[in-house]
């Protein structure tokens, strides 16, 4: 299902420039005004989702993303 | 984030925390291995950090995180046709509410039958700046998290 090579180099697991630059790429993310892409997200209790269905909601939404850490 | 979020909703303002990766991997929050342990995590920002906003969560490898530019806390607003119109490479509650206030005005402008054309703008904001507050983060996920941050960036 996944990628494990992936798996570890996303969540890596010590915070040191070799790691986690890799994954500063805000200048390659998507243009304002353009069709965003969308994904699957799990609710907390398990239960799946879409962006999609979530920024279809509202007349605008806000995505915050981030981690206890 | 979270006063922010509840002083618009009445206004039809959706707001999400989406979670993505440890940024800071430590003693009490190690990197991430499951969606099980992810879950875990996002309760106890939920519950000990008091985010109250609805928290989702992304796929173990990110897949959402990456495509849209994997910064650690970085902030997009979406139209309801999925067309980002904001984006940020931080969050900041200031910054996000002056675009909510600015794009209510431009749909009260479209309702008053106002001809609009979209254009890009970029813009560079400032937030606070409280390593006092950004130190005490650290420290929950660990002593290690603490040393990384401090090596990485001497």
């Amino acid at each position: 299902m996944h990628d494990e090579k992936l798996l570890t180099q996303y969540n890596y697991d010590e915070f040191v420039p070799e790691k986690f630059m890799r994954w500063m790429r805000f200048a390659e993310s998507p243009q304002l005004g353009e069709r965003a892409p969308d994904f699957p997200l799990w609710y907390l209790d398990g239960s799946e989702t879409l962006l999609s269905e979530i920024w279809s909601a509202s007349l605008y939404t806000v995505v915050e993303f981030g981690s206890f850490t | 984030m979270n006063a922010m979020a509840e002083k618009y909703e009445d206004r039809n303002i959706g707001s999400i925390f989406l979670y993505t990766h440890e940024a800071h991997p430590g003693e009490n929050y190690p990197h991430l291995t499951s969606m099980a342990q992810k879950t875990r995590h996002a309760y106890d920002l939920q519950n000990l950090l008091g985010v109250s906003r609805p928290i989702l969560l992304d796929a173990l490898d990110g897949a959402c995180h990456r495509a849209y530019g994997s910064m650690p806390n970085m902030t997009w607003i979406f139209n309801r046709a999925g067309i980002p119109v904001y984006k940020s490479d931080w969050s900041d509650a200031n910054s996000v509410e002056n675009a909510l206030s600015y794009f209510l005005d431009v749909s009260e402008r479209r309702k008053a039958k106002e001809r609009l054309a979209p254009f890009r703008v970029e813009r560079l904001d400032y937030r606070n700046q409280d390593k006092e507050a950004f130190y005490i983060g650290l420290m929950r996920s660990g002593q290690k998290a603490v040393d990384e941050f401090s090596k990485a960036f001497s």
